[in-house]
């Protein structure tokens, strides 16, 4: 029954769309205007419909639905069937085309853009949601019925039962899918050959959201990779994570090529081009995830028939508006302001760096499937390939970074360049003297001082712009520098965390007590618990430093009764500077192997996220 | 300089406009690109996980391996003849081998009379060892093969790797990349029951 009713709100949403199209094309009616929003705010009713029909089965554990059957289990906690519904290739889906449909209607409550161009992005937005919806339908439909009458499902892949990979999903796919309504803007500004102020500010914030989300999204999906799967590490270039990094890149490019014709209305054919490629990798990325065409620690169940409806989406939908962008391409009329070294030429060198470092993920990404097509010959790339190309890429951007807040809009001239200086001499010797204390290592020291240079320039500006205008508009003017802060620490956190990791392993006892410099463990006890869908258990370990009891860590694993499997709960130890995080392994005479990595400075990638996403939100919400 | 015998060579006709054209195809040309790639893959019905092998059905080369836990215990694969083998190829540095591990602990309950082969590839004996004790050892042997010469011998790609030997040598399955359940049960189950 419930499921029925899912089937037809997504049915009924499709003809909404169809309608919304249909009356744009042949505007038939006088009071066109209140039944073409009337129709579209429908369409985000029935997909509500049917989403939370969806999210009903889930909740009342009804078998008789198929995706539940093979996805939900009657004994999983509220929370999980909850978001159980979005956990899977069809749920998720449907959550995709609930988003589009989001977007579409907040989209028509923007009042800054004039009634054309406003209803023809709602159209192609429209038009969008129809291929994907399709796309459902046809081939993903969350709502078939279970052909045996069973009253137990199979249950939820355990290692996505948590709360991070809970909200992850939406947050990441109101970055990913909304793309599409960049897209959708761009195209309706090519088309109407309009690509003025309003229709750079109304693409800035929406793009800066979209990105924002995605750049949320992607922290909570590392975050959450780096306590659940007891790897010790946070980005595995896994093919997962490589698509989602794709749209990203060309997401930042575009916010900050935004940027630049907010200062001097140029590079537009650059921005549209952005737009376009942002929702095409998105498509892309869909389609090698979905079509299994890739191997990947984070697998969805695939389909050949799949895999080719969404390889002809991405033909359709990104051929279409590479077409329309080389007839409608805007001619530029004005020279790029490109000096020897200002802002402009900065962010536009920046732009290509991004642009490089997107292609060679995406090269990196297709290259198996392009060599096995070729030669017949299976190859795979992998975390060695990304390291030695695309962190070398970054380089000259992290560089430009540094020295950009001296740079000025107009001329040549750096801004009060003797401070700047100082302050480089300073931090570059701090950076030593760090080098010095640790381990030598090139990357390292590199990193090191590019994340000091980042935030000390930044840092500097700030101040010069506090004593030239006091706090009036603090943030309208310094809230790309504070974004820039984010990324300065992010990137110590970054290689601290990558190069200085120590891992050590040991053999433990029940009230033995293991010394490694100046912090000891001790293993206090051993915990069983059971819960309704797991048992539980859980090593408690007391961390000392110079004696001194510093916390204590619960290390442990889960057995999860309906699917069989174990999974790791790593124990980790926050500080401001370093995480202790402790995996505990097995039992051998009474004794426990556990592997403890020691990650320095972890917390400032995520700090550096944290201040990224505020000073983009304030971005979004400034005048 | 005369550059004019440059200019007759790619024609007078390329001026910056024109190249800027040319540029803005760029995009959809790789587009057509990635899609025919993609297209021919899919068509060809190619499975990621199922590898182009020579040695399928085939007899299983001849090798010997050290033992990673006791250098002195080296065994040929010809000694181990008349059982089902499942081989499995694994490093401490994959990160996907540490995904399937569990699962072998389920093989191994659920079809005690199966030999269970770790081949520790490429990896160092010392991260190998504290890799199985962290994670446990459901292998019944674990060989070395840190210069991948075994790997050569039967093609392996990538990490991980699963093979399937009956109980006459013969090579009956392969798996590239990480096993899952469902894989398991579709695929695997057959040949080891």
């Amino acid at each position: 029954m419930i499921s029925l009713i899912g089937f037809i709100g997504l049915i009924l949403s499709f003809v909404c769309n169809v309608i919304v199209i249909g009356l744009y094309y042949f505007k038939i009616n006088q009071r066109f205007n209140q039944i073409f929003y009337l129709v579209l705010y429908c369409s985000l009713f029935f997909i509500c419909l049917s989403f939370f029909a969806l999210m009903f089965a889930y909740i009342s554990s009804d078998f008789s639905n198929f995706n539940v059957f093979q996805n939900s289990h009657s004994s999983k906690p509220l929370l999980y069937k909850i978001t159980g519904t979005w956990g899977n290739h069809e749920g998720s889906m449907l959550l995709w085309l609930l988003i589009m449909s989001l977007y579409n209607v907040f989209f028509s409550f923007n009042t800054t853009l004039k009634e054309p161009m406003q209803k023809l992005t709602i159209v192609f937005q429209s038009f969008l949601y129809l291929c994907f919806s399709l796309f459902v339908i046809l081939t993903s439909n969350p709502f078939l019925v279970n052909s045996i009458d069973i009253n137990e499902g199979l249950g939820l892949n355990p290692i996505l039962q948590d709360p991070a990979l809970a909200i992850h999903p939406p947050i990441l796919y109101t970055g990913y899918v909304g793309f599409s309504l960049i897209l959708s803007l761009a195209l309706a500004g090519l088309i109407l050959n309009k690509l003025d102020n309003l229709w750079i500010h109304a693409l800035k914030r929406w793009a800066m959201f979209c990105w924002l989300m995605l750049t949320g999204g992607i922290a909570l999906g590392s975050y959450w990779a780096y306590y659940e799967l007891g790897w010790g590490g946070w980005w595995f270039w896994d093919p997962v994570e490589n698509i989602s990094l794709m749209p990203w890149i060309a997401g930042l490019a575009l916010v900050h090529s935004l940027m630049i014709t907010q200062q001097e209305q140029l590079l537009k054919r650059w921005i549209v081009f952005l737009s376009i490629l942002c929702f095409s990798l998105s498509i892309l990325g869909t389609f090698l995830v979905r079509s299994g065409i890739l191997t990947s620690v984070h697998s969805f169940a695939t389909d050949s028939s799949r895999g080719i409806f969404i390889l002809i989406l991405f033909l359709v939908i990104t051929g279409f508006s590479f077409i329309l962008f080389i007839l409608k391409s805007p001619q530029s009329n004005k020279q790029l302001n490109l000096l020897f070294i200002n802002k402009t030429s900065a962010l536009v060198i920046n732009n290509i760096v991004m642009l490089i470092a997107c292609i060679t993920v995406l090269l990196g990404t297709i290259y198996p499937i392009i060599v096995e097509v070729l030669t017949n010959q299976r190859i795979s790339v992998g975390a060695p390939y990304y390291n030695s190309t695309v962190l070398p890429i970054l380089l000259p951007g992290f560089l430009i970074m540094s020295i950009a807040p001296v740079l000025s809009w107009q001329s040549n001239k750096l801004v009060k360049v003797k401070n700047y200086i100082y302050i480089l001499i300073v931090t570059s010797i701090l950076a030593v003297l760090i080098t010095y204390l640790t381990k030598f290592n090139i990357w390292g020291f590199i990193g090191t001082i590019l994340g000091l240079w980042i935030i000390a320039a930044s840092l500097l500006s700030i101040v010069h712009n506090y004593l030239k205008y006091k706090l009036k508009k603090f943030f309208i003017y310094n809230n790309a520098l504070i974004a820039h802060i984010g990324v300065g620490i992010m990137i110590m956190g970054i290689t601290f965390s990558s190069i200085f990791q120590i891992q050590n392993n040991f053999t433990i006892q029940t009230n033995e007590t293991i010394n490694s410099g100046q912090y000891s463990l001790q293993l206090n006890n051993l915990q069983i618990t059971e819960k309704n869908n797991f048992q539980e258990l859980l090593g408690i370990f007391l961390l000392y430093k110079k004696n001194e009891l510093l916390t204590t860590i619960k290390s442990g694993k889960r057995y999860y009764y309906v699917s069989k499997m174990i999974t790791t709960e790593a124990g980790i130890y926050h500080d401001w500077f370093q995480d202790f995080y402790l995996v505990l392994g097995d039992e051998k005479n009474n004794k426990w192997s556990i592997t403890i990595y020691h990650n320095p400075l972890v917390s400032f990638i995520w700090i550096g996220v944290i201040i990224m996403i505020f000073s983009g939100m304030v971005g979004i919400l400034k005048k | 300089m005369d550059w004019s015998y440059y200019n007759d060579l790619f024609g007078n006709g390329w001026n910056i406009e024109k190249m800027k054209k040319l540029f803005l195809f760029t995009p959809l040309i790789l587009v057509i690109m990635i899609t025919v790639f993609c297209l021919v893959f899919l068509l060809q019905g190619k499975d990621p996980s199922k590898p182009p092998s020579a040695l399928l059905y085939k007899n299983l080369p001849e090798f010997n391996m050290i033992g990673l836990f006791d250098d002195s215990d080296v065994i040929s694969n010809k000694d181990l003849n008349g059982n089902i083998m499942l081989i499995n190829f694994f490093a401490s540095w994959c990160a996907p081998c540490k995904a399937e591990h569990p699962l072998f602990f389920e093989i191994k309950k659920n079809y005690p009379n199966i030999l269970l082969i770790g081949i520790n590839y490429k990896d160092k004996q010392e991260e190998a060892i504290n890799y199985l004790n962290t994670m446990g050892n459901p292998y019944d042997y674990v060989g070395v093969d840190n210069k991948g010469i075994i790997g050569l011998e039967l093609g392996v790609f990538g990490l991980p790797e699963t093979f399937i030997v009956n109980s006459k040598g013969i090579i009956m399955y392969k798996h590239l990349g990480p096993l899952t359940k469902k894989i398991i049960t579709n695929e695997v189950t057959p040949f080891i029951q």
